[in-house]
């Protein structure tokens, strides 16, 4: 039973197709990392999965809970750490899991502090444990790195692997950094096109190369810039 | 402390110029025809009386305003459609100036109690309501997908992310109304005010007593003060969270 | 600016600056407007006002008339005190008032002896005699005659303010308010209070002429010091007119409806019935008593300021020199 299973998917903005009859798996404690150049579509297919934008057609199926980070934090200003993390927890069983997680991302010690007494890397992992509260199969990160310098970037990486190993939830993580995707991912996708298809997938430690994603990328962003310059 | 120099300095200047006489006692009442005319209004408890009918006015007539702009606000803010319809007939009503209501609500509501907090109402409504409508636009749309993505229904949406996220603009907007409801209290009072600081100051005007003008004055700019003192208290204990969030 | 033209833009300042200081230096030694007031209670003013008898003679030295129209002596007391107008017509009452709260003004001439105010309620009204008014809702302009007339009513049958709920509204809006039920009485003033008899057949509930106090016509101490030319041309002018509207009622009838736009028959009760111009316009000693009578209950109620020497006030009040110089000559 895979913790998420997508098929045809079309979405358009207008006159702008997005995807056109896009398929794609996720096995359960799979994750996949997924690359693209800007624009190429690979936020919207996160925001489908999430709930936050409706396709115009196909099916997306997923199971359990799905738990999503964005590029910022998107606290609530008006509650603490604490009460932000515990947020969406609806069963005594999901309240239980707050202090649990909090230890996990390693915000224990500043559960009573508002969102704007934390450090972008704080606020951040914060809403991880936010994410992690109802125990999701699934975990969606839209660039959650995006935001910090390089070196809270590179903790951040390393908390996260080491949540993904213990909570062995699936993930989907969003990014335009090859790193992030040959450190936290099994599979990686590079999206690109118009509509956006995949145009490369690897296993990490096998066919998916630092040199092969680049590649790839480097590719789809000349193949980009080439038809923008056509289209004009 | 720096704040009480001015007040201090003018004080000063005031009673100066009436004990050298620059001023004269029918033009401008001394500081201490002032006071005494102040220890004399409470020695007989009118003072409390006016200052009470006074401030009983203000609380009705914002209360009223609270609850209007709240539920005008909300629909409004809430949709585009509505919007449409009712927020250009509000805002050239709130265009009108206190005073030219006078009349207005003379005719219409005669010269009671009602028609005295009718007219404050209409000063607090359009800050709390202006501000209500520009706090719920400003909502960030980011917050509230959250709240999707955690499966929240329409109207938790509201409860748990709409309200504390509009919470800020509705306290401004609030202290605001607060002020202007005294602005139209003064306006109310001088409206065939039986009691009242208003009715204190047109009493004095009506006699040619320039010290009760001057009471009157007076305790209009603390009570207005200590109003808005009190709602930037409240607001500090209620959104306290605002300034500077990594949202 | 080139140097050229910016000592040029000094030197069409520093003249603007000059010549706008020069008037002042001309008013200390003439004046060139003088403020009257006019009143639908003073009808002489009406009548100065028609005529144009005032602007003719000031004429000759320069001065201009500004007309101001007063709504009842608390207007009237006001714009003197503010010096907005130099000469204001109010009851003796309430110029005594003034007096006593500091405002340094002196009653120069009287217009008229009017019974112009009395305690009005409405045609159906249950209210038969003054303890009836206990508890009641009656209107009444703070600090005119019609406010003293109503208290000083009250207090022969024990009643103070207190007793009853007094709602300050102007003149004309006492009346409204009365025959709309929004009071139960009001403490009238004519013309209105002609008017509302006429028209709405109001009744009058309590009369009393010794409690009217004359209609006064005041100016203030500094003025009658400093231009007393004017004062004389004025108070000339102004006898002028009263011995006018004695002689003439019917006209000054139709001077008073088409100013105030009531009707005529309104007018004519007014003047006809209640309005009489005894004497020569001086302040007499009949004046003087009118005015000892309120001085006791000011000082009962506590209407002045509680430095206020009423005594003094009172004595003080009437300047009669001005007048005797004038209609000596």
């Amino acid at each position: 039973m895979s913790a998420a299973r997508i098929r045809g998917l079309r979405k358009a903005y207008g006159a702008h197709l997005v995807f056109d009859g896009l398929d794609l798996d996720v096995a359960r404690g799979e994750r996949i990392a997924i690359l693209g150049a800007s624009g190429c579509g690979k936020s919207t297919l996160l925001r489908c999965i999430a709930g936050l934008e409706r396709p115009d057609a196909g099916t997306i199926a997923t199971t359990g809970e799905v738990g999503v980070v964005f590029q910022e934090p998107r606290l609530f200003p008006w509650l603490d750490v604490r009460r932000n993390v515990a947020f969406p927890a609806r069963t005594a069983a999901e309240r239980a899991r707050v202090d649990g997680v909090l230890g996990l991302v390693g915000l224990a010690h500043a559960a009573q502090r508002l969102p704007k007494q934390l450090s972008g890397g704080m606020a951040q992992r914060a809403a991880l444990a936010r994410a992690l509260v109802r125990d999701p199969q699934l975990l969606l990160l839209d660039e959650p790195f995006a935001a910090l310098d390089a070196l809270r970037r590179i903790e951040l990486r390393a908390a996260v692997r080491e949540i993904l190993e213990f909570t062995r939830a699936s993930a989907i993580l969003v990014t335009h950094d090859v790193e992030d995707a040959l450190a936290l991912a099994d599979r990686v996708l590079v999206l690109a096109g118009a509509p956006a298809d995949i145009a490369f997938e690897g296993t990490v430690g096998d066919g998916a190369t630092r040199a092969a994603i680049l590649d790839a990328l480097g590719v789809a962003e000349y193949e980009g810039r080439a038809r923008r310059a056509t289209s004009r | 402390m720096a704040r009480f120099a001015l007040p201090l300095a003018l004080f000063v200047g005031w009673w100066l110029a009436t004990a050298r006489g620059w001023v004269k006692s029918y033009q401008f009442a001394s500081p201490r025809d002032v006071l005494a005319e102040l220890a004399n209004l409470a020695a007989t408890g009118a003072l409390w009386h006016d200052i009470g009918a006074s401030v009983a006015r203000v609380f009705a007539g914002f209360a009223i305003a609270l609850a209007l702009a709240i539920v005008l606000g909300a629909l409004v803010g809430g949709s585009r459609a509505v919007e449409r319809v009712l927020d250009p007939t509000l805002q050239a009503i709130r265009a009108v100036p206190s005073l030219a209501w006078v009349p207005l609500i003379l005719l219409w509501l005669g010269i009671g109690e009602t028609a005295k907090i009718t007219l404050v109402a209409i000063g607090a409504f359009f800050p709390i309501y202006v501000a209500l409508v520009a706090g719920i636009r400003g909502v960030d749309r980011k917050l509230v997908e959250v709240g999707t993505t955690f499966g929240l229904s329409r109207a938790a949406l509201i409860a748990r992310v709409l309200v504390p996220a509009t919470l800020p603009q509705l306290l401004v907007g609030a202290r605001i109304g607060l002020t202007q409801a005294w602005l139209f209290l003064v306006a109310a009072e001088l409206l065939a005010a039986t009691n009242g600081i208003g009715f204190l100051l047109t009493d004095g005007e009506q006699t040619t007593r320039t010290d009760e003008i001057l009471v009157a004055i007076l305790l209009f700019a603390v009570c207005g003060k200590l109003s808005e003192s009190g709602m930037r208290w409240l607001e500090r204990r209620l959104v306290g969270w605002t300034d500077t969030v990594p949202v | 600016m080139t140097p050229f033209s910016r000592s040029r833009f000094l030197g069409l300042a520093a003249g603007a600056t000059l010549i706008g200081a020069l008037p002042r230096v001309a008013r200390a030694a003439g004046v060139d407007r003088v403020g009257v007031d006019y009143a639908y209670y003073n009808p002489p003013s009406l009548v100065l006002k028609s005529k144009g008898w005032l602007e003719e003679t000031l004429a000759k030295r320069g001065t201009s008339v500004d007309w101001v129209l007063s709504l009842g002596s608390n207007k009237a007391n006001q714009f003197v005190q503010a010096g907005t107008i130099a000469f204001g017509s109010t009851a003796g009452s309430a110029a005594f008032l003034a007096r006593a709260n500091g405002v340094p003004l002196r009653t120069v001439f009287l217009y008229s002896r009017p019974e112009w105010t009395a305690l009005v309620v409405g045609k159906d009204s249950p209210l038969k005699t003054l303890r009836d008014l206990k508890g009641k809702k009656i209107a009444a302009t703070r600090g005119t005659d019609p406010w003293f007339f109503l208290l000083r009513s009250l207090a022969t049958v024990g009643l103070t303010q207190g007793d009853v709920e007094v709602v300050d509204l102007q003149h004309p809006d006492g009346r409204v308010a009365l025959e709309r039920g929004q009071v139960d009485a009001w403490a009238g003033l004519d013309p209105h209070m002609a008017a509302s008899q006429l028209e709405a057949g109001s009744r009058l509930l309590y009369r009393n002429v010794a409690f009217n106090t004359y209609g006064a016509l005041n100016a203030r101490e500094d003025f009658l010091a400093q231009h007393p030319d004017v004062v004389t041309i004025v108070l000339q002018q102004y006898e002028r007119a009263r011995q006018y509207a004695a002689t003439h009622v019917d006209e000054t009838a139709g001077l008073l409806a088409d100013a105030s736009h009531l009707d005529r028959k309104v007018a004519e009760l007014q003047l006809r019935e209640r309005t009489t111009y005894p004497g020569n316009g001086v302040p007499d000693r009949d004046f003087q008593s009118a005015i000892g009578g309120v001085v006791s209950f000011v000082r009962s109620e506590k209407l002045a300021r509680p430095d206020a020497d009423l005594e003094v006030s009172a004595t003080t009040l009437a300047d009669t020199a001005p007048a005797t110089l004038a209609l000596r000559g």
